[in-house]
C-alpha cells in the first residue's frame, strides 16, 4: 500500500470513535469495546509471531508471559500503587526474565520436548496464579485495577483506552517490522530456516532463538499488563490453553510470519466471533475444526490466498 | 476403625504413609497407561497426538453411559468403553491421522491440539459441565487390614494396569503385529521393504492406544468425578511421562508415570495439594536437565 | 605452527569407530585434499573439526585455539568456513541476503541502533552488500541476486553456498566434496576458483572422491581407510602408493 492508502487508513482508525457516535451512537460502546479487545489480540498475536513465525520455534508458553505481565502490573498496581507506566515497565522485565531464565534449558531440548516443556511452564504458571492465594488471591481474581495515567491525562473514557490500545498496537508493529528486517530478521530467518548452516554461517541458534523468545515474552507482558487495566480485574482463567489455541488460529489462519497476515488474522477472528455472537463454547469448536482444516490445507492461511488472488490479477 | 483420640501416634503415619504410597501407585497406573498409549504412537507411528487426553475423556463417559444410563453391570460397561474408543479411534485415524501422519511434527501437533479442543468443547455442549459420578460397588467398599483402609476399586485399578501392562508386553514381544511394530519403530523405511503392512500396523497401534486410554478411564471413573476437561490435564502429564521416560519407549513412559504418580501423590498429601499438578512438569524438567534423552538414554524402537 | 592441527582425534558411533586417532596439520596457504573409500571417515572428520559432532578423544586447534567440542558458530567466527556434502543454502532467502547472513557476526548488534538503522550501521550494511554482489558475480550468479535461493538449480546452489563460505573472508576453508554431481563445466569453474583461493594464499581442505580434480589441483593428498590415515604426501606419490590402491580396489 502506498503512502496515501497507509494516510487514510491512519486517519479513519483514528477517527472511528467519533464515526462511531455520529453513525450507530447506541453500539458506539460495544463496538469501541470489540476494537480495543481486538487490538489487544492482535499486537500479542505478534508478539507470538515473533516466536513461531520468525525464529520457528513452537513455543505454546505465550499464555504464561501475558499472565506473568498482567498479574505484576495488577499487584504493582493494587498493593503498592504503583503509577501505571512504571508497573507497564515492571510487567515486561518480569515476563522477559522469567523467558530468559527459563529458555536457556529450554532451547536445549530437542524440538518436540521444547514444545512439551513450553506447555509445562504454561500449566505450571497457571497452577500457580490459581493457588498462589497470598499474591494472585487466586480464583478471588486481583480486582480493582485502576484506570491508566499517562502523567496529568487520565485514561478513563473508552475512545481515549481505544487510542491507547490503538498506540500499543502500533508500537508493537513497528517493534515487530524493525526485529524481523534486515540483519536481526535475516538472522532468524536464518536460524528458522537452516539452523546447521547458520552455524556454520557463525550464527549462534541458540542466542538467537533466546534473544525472540525473551522480546516476545517482553511484548507479552506489556500486552498484559495493559489488559489488565482494561479490564480492572486479572483472574487466572485468563491465561489458559485456550488463548494459545487462539493466537495460533490467529496467526497460522492469517499468516505465519506476515505482518499483514497477522493483523488480518486477528481482526477476522477475534472480531467476527464477537459480530456473531458465538458462544465460547462453539466458538472454539468452530475455531478448532478450522485450525485443523486450514493447518492440513494451506499452510500459508489467508495471506498466501490474498497473495495468490493479487498475483492471478 | 475405632478412633482413638489424643496425641497422633507412629503407627497412624505410616498407615497414612502406606495409604499415599498405595494412592500414588493406583494415581501411576491410571497415568502409565494413558502414557503408555502416547509412548506406542510416538514411537511406531512418530505420531505426536495432543488429543490422546480426549480418548480417556470420552472413554469415561462411555463407561458412564454403559453403567449409569443404560444399566450395564460393571464388567460390561468396562469393557464398552474401550470398544467404543476402538471405533473412534479407528474413526479418528481414518480421518485426521491419516492427513496429518505425513507432515511435520508442528503440523501434527496443532491438529491434534485443534482436535482436542473440539472434542472437549463438544463434550461440554453435549454432557454439560457439572461432573458425573460414577459410583459402583467396589468404589463404594473398603478393605479394612488392622487399620490400614483401601478402597477395593483402587485394588482394582493396580491389578488391572499390570495385567494389562504384561499383556502389552507379551504382545509386542510375541505376536507378528508386536513385531511389525518394534521393527515400525525402529527402521520404518525398511519395512516396507520387508513386507511389512505399515498403514495396518499404524492402525492397529492407535486402536492400541486408544483402548489403553479408554480402559484406563473405564477402571478410574469409579474413584473420580468425569468432567469434560479432563484430558487436558492428562494429555500434559501423559506427555510429561513419554517425554522423561526416553521419547516412544513405552516401559519408560510407564516407569515415569509411576514416579509421576507416587510423587504426586506424597506431595499433594505432605506438601502441597494445591500445586500437584505441577509436579508432573517439574519432575520432566527435572529428568530432562540430569539426563536430556530421558531416564533410560537413548533407545532405539519401543 | 600449523594452522589446523588435528591430534589422535577419535569419533565412535554405536560400537563402530569413524576415526581413529587421526592426525592432520595444515600449514598456511595449503591445499589439501583429503580423500579415501566412502565410510572412511572424512566427513566425520570435517564435522568433528567444525563442531558438529563432538569427538570421542584428540584435540583439533586453529591458530594455537583450542577449536575441540566447540559450537559450530564459534568455530565460524575464528574464521574457519565451511560446505556441505549435501547443498545447504537458505531456501527462503534471496541469493544476496544468503550471503548477508555469512557477514552477520562482524556486525555490531546494538538494539537500539539496529531499530534506528544509525549511519554507522547503514554503512557496514552497504559495505557488506556491495561484497556480497562482487561475491555473486565471481560465481556467476549475479543476475540472481534477488532470486529466492531455493528456486535455484542444484549447481547454482553449490556455487551460492561457495560463495557464502566465501564471505566472512575466512582463513581455513574446509569443502566437502565441492566437485560432487555437476557437469564438467561447472568442475572446471570449481577448480579454477580453489586454485584462485590458493593464488591468494588462502588455505583449503578438500574432502573429495573425484581423483582428476584432486590429482590436478591439490598439494597434498591425505588418505583416509575405515578411519585411520594410512598415507599422506604429493599427488604422483599417493597415485602409486600400494596401500592406497588396496583401500580403494583391493579387499
Amino acid at each position: 500500500m502506498r503512502r496515501a492508502g497507509w494516510l487514510a487508513l491512519g486517519v479513519f482508525v483514528v477517527t472511528v470513535p467519533w464515526l462511531l457516535s455520529a453513525a450507530v451512537p447506541r453500539q458506539q460502546r460495544y463496538i469501541l469495546h470489540v476494537l480495543i479487545f481486538t487490538a489487544i489480540v492482535a499486537a500479542l498475536a505478534l508478539s507470538y509471531d515473533l516466536v513461531v513465525g520468525h525464529v520457528g520455534s513452537l513455543s505454546l508458553a505465550h499464555p504464561a508471559f501475558f499472565g506473568i505481565g498482567a498479574y505484576t502490573a495488577a499487584i504493582l498496581a493494587t498493593r503498592a500503587g504503583w503509577p501505571f507506566l512504571a508497573g507497564v515497565l515492571g510487567a515486561v522485565i518480569a515476563a522477559a526474565l522469567v523467558a530468559a531464565l527459563v529458555g536457556v534449558p529450554l532451547f536445549r531440548l530437542a524440538e518436540h520436548a521444547f514444545a512439551v516443556g513450553t506447555l509445562g511452564l504454561a500449566l505450571v504458571t497457571s497452577v500457580v496464579a490459581n493457588n498462589w492465594v497470598e499474591v494472585t488471591r487466586g480464583p478471588l481474581c486481583v480486582t480493582g485495577i485502576p484506570k491508566p495515567r499517562l502523567g496529568p491525562l487520565a485514561i478513563t473514557t473508552l475512545p481515549a483506552f481505544y487510542w491507547l490500545a490503538l498506540a500499543a498496537l502500533v508500537a508493537v508493529a513497528l517493534f515487530y517490522r524493525g526485529l524481523t528486517t534486515f540483519r536481526l530478521g535475516r538472522a532468524f530467518h536464518a536460524v528458522r530456516d537452516n539452523e546447521p548452516l547458520a552455524g556454520a554461517a557463525g550464527v549462534d541458534p541458540l542466542k538467537y532463538r533466546l534473544l525472540a523468545f525473551t522480546l516476545a515474552a517482553a511484548i507479552a507482558g506489556g500486552i498484559g499488563a495493559l489488559y489488565a487495566h482494561y479490564l480492572s480485574v486479572m483472574c487466572p482463567e485468563e491465561m489458559t490453553v485456550s488463548l494459545t489455541v487462539n493466537l495460533l488460529v490467529i496467526v497460522f489462519l492469517g499468516g505465519v510470519g506476515s505482518l499483514r497476515g497477522v493483523l488480518l488474522g486477528a481482526v477476522v477472528f477475534t472480531a467476527l466471533p464477537e459480530v456473531l455472537r458465538l458462544a465460547p463454547t462453539w466458538r472454539l469448536v468452530i475455531y478448532g475444526g478450522l485450525l485443523l482444516l486450514v493447518v492440513i490445507r494451506s499452510p500459508g492461511g489467508l495471506e498466501s490466498l490474498l497473495r495468490r488472488t493479487a498475483g492471478a490479477r | 476403625m475405632g478412633a482413638i483420640s489424643g496425641p497422633p501416634c507412629d503407627t497412624d503415619l505410616i498407615l497414612d504413609i502406606f495409604e499415599q504410597l498405595l494412592h500414588g501407585v493406583t494415581l501411576g497406573a491410571m497415568y502409565a497407561m494413558v502414557a503408555a498409549g502416547l509412548a506406542l504412537m510416538l514411537g511406531v507411528a512418530r505420531l505426536i497426538n495432543f488429543a490422546h487426553g480426549e480418548f480417556f475423556m470420552l472413554g469415561a463417559y462411555a463407561f458412564w453411559f454403559g453403567y449409569s444410563e443404560l444399566g450395564l453391570p460393571y464388567p460390561l460397561a468396562a469393557l464398552l468403553a474401550p470398544a467404543v474408543m476402538v471405533l473412534f479411534g479407528i474413526a479418528y485415524q481414518r480421518t485426521v491421522i491419516r492427513a496429518i501422519l505425513p507432515r511435520s511434527w508442528h503440523v501434527q501437533l496443532i491438529a491434534t491440539l485443534a482436535t482436542s479442543i473440539v472434542m472437549t468443547n463438544l463434550a461440554i455442549i453435549v454432557f454439560g459441565t457439572q461432573p458425573k459420578e460414577v459410583p459402583t460397588a467396589l468404589s463404594s467398599r473398603v478393605l479394612d487390614v488392622g487399620g490400614f483402609r483401601m478402597v477395593w476399586q483402587r485394588l482394582l485399578v493396580l491389578a488391572a494396569s499390570l495385567l494389562i501392562f504384561w499383556g502389552l508386553n507379551r504382545f509386542v514381544a510375541r505376536t507378528r503385529t508386536g513385531r511389525a511394530m518394534r521393527a515400525m519403530s525402529q527402521n520404518r523405511e525398511a519395512c516396507a521393504v520387508v513386507g511389512v503392512d505399515v498403514q495396518r500396523t499404524a492402525m492397529i497401534t492407535f486402536a492400541l492406544s486408544a483402548a489403553l486410554a479408554a480402559a484406563a478411564a473405564a477402571l478410574v471413573s469409579p474413584l473420580f468425578n468425569i468432567f469434560p476437561d479432563m484430558g487436558t490435564t492428562l494429555t500434559l502429564k501423559a506427555f510429561a511421562a513419554v517425554v522423561a521416560g526416553g521419547f516412544g519407549y513405552v516401559n519408560g513412559a510407564i516407569a515415569a508415570s509411576f514416579l509421576i504418580g507416587l510423587t504426586e501423590a506424597l506431595a499433594g498429601s505432605y506438601v502441597s495439594y494445591a500445586y500437584k499438578d505441577a509436579i508432573a512438569f517439574l519432575i520432566m524438567i527435572a529428568v530432562l536437565l540430569w539426563r536430556p534423552q530421558g531416564l533410560f538414554g537413548r533407545r532405539i524402537g519401543i | 605452527m600449523a594452522l589446523l592441527e588435528v591430534r589422535g582425534l577419535v569419533k565412535r558411533f554405536l560400537g563402530v569407530t569413524a576415526v581413529d586417532h587421526v592426525d592432520l596439520a595444515v600449514e598456511p596457504g595449503e591445499l589439501v585434499s583429503l580423500i579415501g573409500p566412502n565410510g572412511s571417515g572424512k566427513t566425520t572428520l570435517f564435522n568433528c573439526v567444525t563442531g558438529y559432532l563432538a569427538a570421542d578423544g584428540g584435540r583439533v586447534t586453529f591458530r594455537g585455539h583450542d577449536l575441540t567440542g566447540a559450537p559450530p558458530h564459534r568455530v565460524a567466527r575464528l574464521g574457519v568456513s565451511r560446505t556441505f556434502q549435501q547443498v545447504s543454502v537458505f531456501g527462503r532467502l534471496s541469493a544476496l541476503d544468503n550471503l548477508l547472513v555469512f557477514l552477520q557476526q562482524h556486525q555490531e548488534e546494538r538494539l537500539l541502533a539496529r531499530l534506528l538503522r544509525t549511519p554507522g550501521l547503514r554503512r557496514l550494511e552497504a559495505v557488506a552488500v556491495e561484497r556480497a554482489r562482487r561475491l555473486l558475480d565471481l560465481v556467476g550468479l549475479g543476475a540472481k541476486a534477488e532470486a529466492p535461493a531455493g528456486s535455484l538449480s542444484y549447481g547454482q546452489r553449490k556455487l551460492l553456498a561457495f560463495a557464502g563460505a566465501l564471505m566472512p573472508d575466512p582463513e581455513l576453508l574446509l569443502l566437502d566434496e565441492p566437485a560432487a554431481a555437476v557437469n564438467p563445466t561447472m568442475i572446471n569453474q570449481m577448480k579454477e576458483h580453489i586454485l584462485a583461493l590458493h593464488r591468494e594464499g588462502k588455505t583449503v581442505v578438500l574432502v573429495e572422491h573425484n581423483m582428476d580434480v584432486v590429482m590436478d589441483i591439490s598439494e597434498r593428498v591425505v588418505v583416509l581407510d575405515h578411519g585411520q590415515k594410512i598415507a599422506e604426501g604429493p599427488p604422483k606419490a599417493i597415485r602409486r602408493d600400494p596401500r592406497v590402491v588396496e583401500a580403494y580396489f583391493g579387499r
